[in-house]
């Protein structure tokens, strides 16, 4: 509890703002109070997906630069009540925070909620520099490809390198017909080329595409991306939850032949 | 594509074996400070015996094959024969 989560990923587009937004539902759903804070700044999304982009009047920079009060810039979520959002500035940079700002805001936002979980942007510079500032866990997201997972590895290193170890890896998009093919790696070789704990594994849904057309969540929601996004929810709490049984077995033709 | 089509390795197989080469190396890279502390020690050891011009050292990290090089430029000992 009291918890400052960071989600990131390195490589843009696997699912951070998605995954940040469904965890912090879900998580409030569960009974915690939540604060979501998205930290991309000029590029902010995390208000769009979870449908409150008409109700933005402050934000981030404005509380970092003393333009207004933390609790100005809180949007209180429609569905859930003890979940914010804090969203990001959309005419600003990076660099109109720094870490030691962003360390500061984490340990007020502490005092208040259960869970801070912050969206990171993509890459490995200032955004995310002043992402992981003021972290506790982070949540690295990547899908079952090639550049994802070395840009999931990158993530990884930097992470160890300032000391930041409870990191945990959500496999996002993976598509149980093509591993079973062999066409797409396995939830077991991803674990295993990034070597950090499993948190969750989302299959590819279409259901995620028509939620965030509508800004509603899919964590809650009886589709199998909901339910993997509120199987993580519970996890995060402590609750053991099996993964879903979402690859069948190996092909028979791999099976006889032993690839 | 039938059931014995044969086929040097399906792509998801490929594409693992890929990352299992390549990450490693890039491991080795990863942090800069390492890499500065690593390059500093190996200066402090060479200019023990030689006359390193510190300044000019460049060391960098290839990965087919994966291959440490490291560039020390030497002090000029014209003078030694003087």
């Amino acid at each position: 509890m009291n918890d400052v989560i960071v989600v990131t990923s390195g490589k843009g587009g696997v699912g951070k703002t998605t995954t940040a937004a469904n965890i912090g539902i879900g998580l409030a759903a569960l009974g915690s109070r939540v604060v979501m804070v998205d930290t991309d700044i000029g590029l902010r999304n995390l208000d769009v997906v979870l449908g409150l982009e008409n109700r933005i009047v402050y934000n981030l920079v404005d509380v970092i630069e003393g333009r207004c009060r933390l609790k100005q810039a809180l949007i209180r979520d429609k569905r859930q009540k003890e979940l914010y959002l804090l969203p990001s500035a959309q005419t600003r940079d990076k660099s109109a925070v720094t870490p030691e700002q962003m360390c500061k805001l984490c340990e007020e936002l502490k005092l208040q909620f259960d869970y801070v979980i912050l969206d990171c942007p993509a890459g490995i510079e200032q955004g995310f520099q002043n992402a992981v500032a003021g972290a506790d866990r982070a949540i690295v997201v990547t899908t079952p490809e090639v550049s994802s997972i070395r840009d999931a590895d990158r993530i990884i290193g930097l992470l160890e390198a300032r000391d930041l170890r409870n990191v945990f890896l959500v496999i996002n998009r993976i598509r149980p017909d093509m591993v079973r093919r062999g066409e797409m790696m396995s939830v077991e070789d991803v674990e295993e080329i990034l070597a950090v704990p499993l948190l969750g594994v989302i299959p590819d849904d279409e259901s995620v595409v028509v939620a965030t057309n509508q800004g509603e969540p899919v964590t809650g929601t009886s589709t199998l991306a909901g339910t993997a996004y509120r199987n993580i929810s519970r996890r995060i709490t402590g609750e053991e939850v099996p993964l879903m049984d979402l690859s069948a077995r190996k092909p028979f033709f791999r099976r006889i032949f032993k690839k | 594509m039938g059931l014995f089509h044969r086929r040097r390795g399906f792509s998801g197989t490929i594409a693992r074996k890929r990352l299992n080469c390549l990450l490693p190396a890039e491991r080795m890279a990863c942090s800069p400070r390492e890499m500065q502390m690593l390059k500093n020690d190996l200066i402090m050891t060479l200019a023990r015996y030689l006359d390193v011009e510190e300044e000019k050292v460049s060391m960098q990290i290839d990965y087919s094959p994966v291959l440490l090089t490291i560039r020390v430029p030497l002090q000029n000992t014209e003078d030694i024969h003087a």
